[in-house]
C-alpha cells in the first residue's frame, strides 16, 4: 500500500518527474500526430494518384499463344467473361494509340512556323488517341462527369454530353464530314482550340501484312473539351468513337484494353483480379496469371503508393526514437532519484520494507510517469492531428511565414487520419518501453544495502 | 526494573557470538568479535562505548539491517538471520522499532503519514483491517506528544525536537516489544534533548518496553536499569 501511496506522492512533489511526463507526452503526441498526417497524405494521394484509372483493367499482350494463334482481336469475348461476373458493375472496351497533332485548315501555316521553333514546347504535341464505346464508357468511367465539369478560362465543352461526338454546330465541312473528337482542356488551351476547330492527327501504324510502318493522317473537328483534374490526362488525351479510331488506324486491332468497374473494389478487387485472369487465360485470350495482363489501379501506381507507405514506415521508426529518448529520460530521472533517495530507501527497509517492495515503489514512480505521459501524449496527438489545419494557420499567422505551402500539393488542407488502433499501439508501446527502462534503476534500488543509506548523514 | 526471575525467563532478544567484518580496501577489519548480549522483557538498557567501539554495527545486526558474518540473533525462539528476507522484513516491521539520531523521516510525508508508515509498509492482514484505527492512533500519539498543531506539517517545517517526537511515535505505532534508539538526543540541543529523552523513557515505563539506548551520556546511563559497555568490538560486561 505504501508503494502506490508514496510513489504517487513522490510523483507529485518532485519536479523532475514532470520532465519525464512531458518528455513521454511530447514523444507520444508527435508520433501520433505525424503518423496521422502521413496516413492522411497517403489516403489523399491515393485518391489523387488514382485519377481516371478504373478499378481493374484487362490488357492482353496480343502475343501469339501456344498454338501460334493470336488472341481474338475483338473485345466481345473479354467483355462477355467480365460482365458475367456478379462482382462487376460495368465494363468497357478502349482502343488506345498515340499520335501527333498539328493544327489543320487555315492555321496550317502557323503550325508550320511553330514546328520550325525547335525549342518550343508547343510546336508539336504527342497525344493519346482513345477510342471509346460511349454508353459502356459512361457506365464504367468518369468521362461523363469530366465532360460536364465547369470549364476553366474560356474552354468550351461539348454541346450535348449525351451525344459528345455529334458534329459541333456551325461545322460546315467542305468535302467529306469530319469525325468529332473531344480533347483535354489543357491540350485545347495549349493549342488555343475552340469548338469547331479542325485538327490534324498524324500517327504511324505497323502494317499487319508486311510489318512496314505506315504513316496515317486524318483531320478531325473539335466538338468540345473535358477536364478530369488529372494533369496528364487533360494534357494529352483525345477521345473519339472506337469505330472511328479503328478505321483511322486500319491495323485490325479493335481494342487495346477492357476497363472494369467493380461493385466493391476494397473487398473484392484482388480476388476478382485473379479470377478474371484465370478465366480469360483458360479461354486463350490471356497468357496466364503471371503475365500481369489484368491489373488493379493500385498495380498501375504501385511504385508511387509504395513510396508513400515507405515514408510513413520510416517516419514511424524515426519518431519511435523520440519515444525511446523519452523512456531514457525516465531511466535517467529514476536513476537520479534512487541515488537521491538512498536514505529514504534505508528508512523504508528499517521499517519493514522488503527489497522487492522498494523495487516496486520505484517502478511505480515510472508507472505514473508513463501513464500520465502516454495519456497526455495521446490526447495531445489526437487533438493535434484533428486540428492540424487550424494550428498551422495560427502558427503561420503568428510567425508570418507559410509553413504548409498548399500550392505544392493538390489538396488545400493538411490531411490527417487518426487510426485508433495505432494510437492504442503507440500508447502501449511507450508505456511498456518506459517501464522496461525503469526496471534497471528500480532493481538497483531494491538491492541497495539499507545501511549504506542510514549510516551516513 | 528487571528482577532476578526475569533473567531466568527466555530473553526477548539474544545475540550469540556475533562477529562482523568489513573490507576496507584490501584489508579486512573485524568490528565485532563474537558479541553476546541478552535483552529481557521491559528492560531499559544503555549501550555505551567510545566511538568506533562497534555500537552502531551491533545495533544494526540486532535490528536486522546488517547480517553478521558469524553468530546468531534470536527474537524469542526465532533465529532471525536464518529466516528468509521477507520474514526478517516482517520482524523489522512488527517486532522492533527504531529511533535514529538523525530522525530519518520521509521529507515528502507529513507528520501523521510518517508515523503511519510502518502500518502502510506491513503486509500483515490485521494492519489492513486496522487502518482506520491506526490512523486515529497515530494522530492521538502526536497530540499526546505535544504535536497537535503540527499534524499535517512536513519534516522540513518541524524543529529537531518535533522531528524526533514524530520518529518516536513512528517507532511505537505498532507496539513492538523492543525499541532500539541510536543516540536519539545526539543531534538535539541539551534542553530539547532532555525533553525528548524524558518522553522516550516515560513511554518505555508506561508500555514496559525493552529499550536499547545507545548513548554517550553517563547521566542518561544512570537512569537505565543496566549499562552494557563496549570496547574494541567486545562487550565488556554483558550483564551490566
Amino acid at each position: 500500500m505504501y508503494r502506490s501511496f508514496l510513489s504517487w506522492r513522490w510523483m507529485r512533489t518532485r519536479k523532475t518527474n514532470i520532465i519525464g511526463v512531458v518528455g513521454i507526452a511530447v514523444g507520444v503526441g508527435a508520433l501520433i500526430m505525424i503518423l496521422s498526417i502521413m496516413t492522411g497524405f497517403l489516403e489523399q494521394s491515393k485518391k489523387t494518384l488514382r485519377g481516371g484509372l478504373s478499378d481493374l483493367s484487362v490488357e492482353p499482350l496480343f502475343l501469339p499463344l501456344e498454338g501460334g494463334e493470336l488472341p481474338p482481336l475483338d473485345p466481345r469475348p473479354v467483355l462477355e467473361v467480365v460482365r458475367a461476373d456478379p462482382r462487376v458493375e460495368a465494363a468497357c472496351a478502349q482502343l488506345v494509340w498515340y499520335g501527333i497533332i498539328g493544327q489543320g485548315g487555315g492555321d496550317a501555316a502557323i503550325s508550320a512556323l511553330r514546328m520550325s521553333d525547335a525549342t518550343g514546347s508547343q510546336s508539336l504535341s504527342g497525344v493519346k488517341l482513345v477510342g471509346i464505346d460511349l454508353a459502356d464508357e459512361y457506365a464504367t468511367t468518369a468521362l461523363r462527369a469530366d465532360l460536364e465539369r465547369a470549364p476553366r478560362s474560356g474552354a468550351t465543352r461539348v454541346v450535348d454530353p449525351e451525344r459528345p461526338f455529334a458534329p459541333p454546330p456551325g461545322h460546315e465541312p467542305v468535302g467529306r464530314p469530319l469525325a468529332s473528337v473531344v480533347v483535354g482542356e489543357q491540350l485545347a488551351r495549349a493549342w488555343n482550340l475552340r469548338r469547331g476547330d479542325v485538327i490534324e492527327v498524324v500517327t504511324g501504324v505497323p502494317d499487319a501484312q508486311d510489318g512496314d510502318f505506315q504513316v496515317q493522317n486524318r483531320r478531325f473537328v473539335v466538338a468540345g473539351t473535358f477536364r478530369s483534374g488529372e494533369n496528364e490526362m487533360d494534357l494529352d488525351r483525345i477521345y473519339m468513337e472506337r469505330s472511328e479510331l479503328v478505321d483511322f488506324l486500319g491495323s485490325g486491332r479493335l481494342y487495346s484494353q477492357v476497363l472494369v468497374k467493380t461493385r466493391d473494389y476494397e473487398q473484392q478487387g484482388r480476388a476478382l483480379q485473379s479470377d478474371l485472369s484465370a478465366r480469360l487465360s483458360e479461354l486463350g485470350i490471356l497468357r496466364g496469371l503471371d503475365a500481369g495482363e489484368v491489373r488493379t489501379w493500385e498495380d498501375h501506381r504501385r511504385s508511387l503508393l509504395a513510396a508513400i507507405k515507405n515514408e510513413r514506415v520510416l517516419m514511424g521508426i524515426m519518431l519511435s526514437l523520440v519515444v525511446l529518448v523519452a523512456a531514457f529520460t525516465i531511466f535517467a530521472i529514476l536513476s537520479m532519484m534512487v541515488t537521491e533517495k538512498r536514505r529514504d530507501i534505508g528508512i523504508l527497509t528499517a521499517l519493514g520494507a522488503t527489497s522487492g517492495g522498494v523495487s516496486q515503489l520505484f517502478l511505480l514512480v515510472a508507472f505514473w510517469d508513463a501513464l500520465l505521459g502516454a495519456l497526455f501524449g495521446a490526447v495531445l496527438g489526437v487533438l493535434g492531428a484533428i486540428y492540424i489545419d487550424a494550428i498551422e494557420q495560427w502558427l503561420s499567422r503568428v510567425f508570418g511565414v507559410q509553413i504548409f505551402d498548399r500550392g505544392v500539393y493538390i489538396f488545400d488542407h493538411i490531411p490527417s487520419v487518426v487510426n485508433p488502433s495505432w494510437v492504442a499501439l503507440i500508447v502501449l508501446g511507450a508505456f511498456l518501453c518506459t517501464l522496461l527502462f525503469a526496471l534497471v534503476p528500480a532493481v538497483r534500488a531494491g538491492r541497495l544495502h539499507p545501511l549504506d543509506a542510514l549510516r551516513h548523514e | 526494573m528487571a528482577d532476578q526471575s526475569a533473567y531466568k525467563a527466555q530473553p526477548l532478544l539474544s545475540a550469540r557470538g556475533v562477529t562482523r567484518r568489513f573490507k576496507v580496501g584490501d584489508r579486512v577489519v573485524e568490528v565485532l568479535h563474537g558479541v553476546d548480549l541478552e535483552l529481557f522483557d521491559g528492560e531499559l538498557v544503555a549501550l555505551m562505548g567510545s566511538s568506533g567501539a562497534g555500537k552502531s554495527t551491533l545495533i544494526q545486526v540486532l535490528g536486522l539491517l546488517d547480517a553478521p558474518d558469524e553468530g546468531e540473533v534470536r527474537y524469542g525462539s526465532v533465529s532471525a538471520w536464518k529466516e528468509p528476507p521477507s520474514e526478517r522484513a516482517r520482524l523489522r516491521n512488527r517486532a522492533v522499532g527504531f529511533v535514529f539520531q538523525f530522525f530519518h523521516l520521509i521529507p515528502e510525508l507529513d507528520a501523521v503519514e510518517n508515523v503511519l508508515l510502518p502500518a502502510m509498509i506491513g503486509s500483515d492482514p490485521d494492519l489492513v483491517e486496522r487502518r482506520k484505527e491506526l490512523r486515529e492512533r497515530a494522530r492521538a500519539m502526536l497530540v499526546q506528544f505535544g504535536l497537535g498543531d503540527r499534524l499535517d506539517h512536513r519534516p522540513a517545517q518541524l524543529s529537531g525536537g518535533e522531528k524526533q517526537r514524530v520518529a518516536i511515535a513512528r517507532a511505537l505505532l505498532l507496539d513492538p516489544k523492543l525499541v532500539i534508539a541510536d543516540e536519539p538526543t545526539g543531534n538535539l540541543d541539551s534542553t530539547t534533548g532532555a525533553k525528548v529523552l524524558d518522553l522516550l523513557l516515560e513511554e518505555q515505563k508506561k508500555r514496559s518496553l525493552t529499550l536499547l539506548l545507545v548513548t554517550h551520556d553517563e547521566r542518561v546511563a544512570a537512569r537505565c536499569s543496566r549499562v552494557v559497555r563496549m570496547k574494541d568490538g567486545h562487550v565488556v560486561d554483558p550483564r551490566g
